[in-house]
């Protein structure tokens, strides 16, 4: 049995430096325009709350917290604590989605949309027009926040239904592999926004 | 048939605890560092910093440091490819068109320099942007 979690473990690992790979073409993209206009991409960061980032880097590490402290209980047998943590889990990662929806929809009150349709005005917002290559950070930004939302999104799907399973009892101390595996997921979704704020948020 | 149960490792929630802690801390230093004018180090700061948060929860939260070798290598790999990745992508975009070229900046700078002089008054644009690069 032990081997079928060393096993299913290195598989998630493998897969995570897939997903690894994925967020680094936007790394990547990111690092190549940055590198071709640096006085646009740190004039418009300002228009991104680094509060609201802030805030959201907390939320993950605090969900990064109650996923290992779930797997700490699970392995010790509590079921009622692992439940817990687990919707805690979920709680914060819907709060992350929250506190996005809100700096999503600022941007779109604005006019600030990726690609074609990019068209900033107002208060705040009017004068990133004039930017060149403004429209190339916003289109980063919503690409790659987007897509790290969309595995935030996967990742409380897949802890409902872990939740689902841990309260008909599946999981005890001899068996919690699918908990351990989604655990490791979302620590990496935690990690791809810990490097995600301070490049799009703070410098 | 003989089967080895070895134990899992059970992190100690006081570890998770103080981990969680320091990954606060750390992300209250990042803010604070990226509010300060240091120049060309605010990016490279910023950067080790989250390095140092992302190990943290690579090493602890998802207990590589008790982990099988093996998980380990993987995750390595995955790391070094993505410096691979990076390195050699920027080894182009910032030294294209530089073989022949014998100013002191790249091409890409003075590219850069010459559409901020004249393309700054004109509002040269966005649209222009997948054209030229």
């Amino acid at each position: 049995m032990d081997q079928q979690f060393d096993a299913s473990k290195m598989g998630m690992w493998l897969f995570l430096i897939t997903e690894i790979l994925l967020f680094s073409g936007m790394f990547v993209a990111y690092a190549v325009y940055r590198s071709w206009h640096p006085e646009a991409f740190q004039a418009v960061s300002g228009a991104l709350d680094w509060r609201l980032g802030g805030i959201n880097t907390l939320v993950l590490l605090a969900s990064s917290f109650t996923v290992a402290l779930s797997i700490h209980h699970v392995q010790n047998d509590n079921r009622r604590a692992l439940v817990i943590n687990l919707l805690l889990t979920i709680a914060f990662a819907g709060v992350f989605m929250f506190i996005k929806y809100l700096e999503y929809s600022g941007k779109f009150a604005h006019g600030v949309f990726p690609g074609a349709n990019y068209a900033p005005h107002g208060e705040h917002y009017g004068h990133y027009a004039d930017i060149p290559y403004a429209a190339q950070f916003f289109s980063i930004y919503f690409v790659m926040t987007g897509i790290h939302g969309v595995h935030v999104l996967v990742g409380m799907g897949i802890f409902a239904w872990i939740v689902v399973r841990a309260l008909r009892g599946d999981f005890s101390s001899a068996y919690y592999t699918p908990v351990e595996l989604t655990g490791l997921y979302w620590h990496l979704v935690d990690i791809i926004w810990i490097f995600l704020f301070p490049l799009l948020y703070l410098i | 048939m003989i089967h080895e149960e070895h134990a899992h490792h059970v992190t100690p929630r006081r570890t998770l605890i103080n981990v969680f802690g320091g990954l606060i801390v750390l992300t209250i230093v990042t803010v604070m560092t990226s509010r300060i004018e240091l120049g060309p180090l605010n990016v490279p700061l910023a950067l080790t910093i989250a390095c140092a948060k992302a190990g943290l929860v690579v090493w602890i939260f998802m207990a590589l440091k008790w982990d099988n070798r093996v998980n380990g290598i993987v995750f390595a790999l995955g790391v070094l490819f993505l410096a691979v990745f990076l390195s050699f992508t920027l080894m182009d975009t910032l030294y294209r068109g530089d073989l022949s070229n014998v100013e002191r900046s790249t091409v890409s700078d003075m590219e850069r320099e010459e559409a901020a002089r004249s393309g700054g008054d004109t509002g040269e644009g966005n649209a222009d942007a997948a054209s030229e690069h």
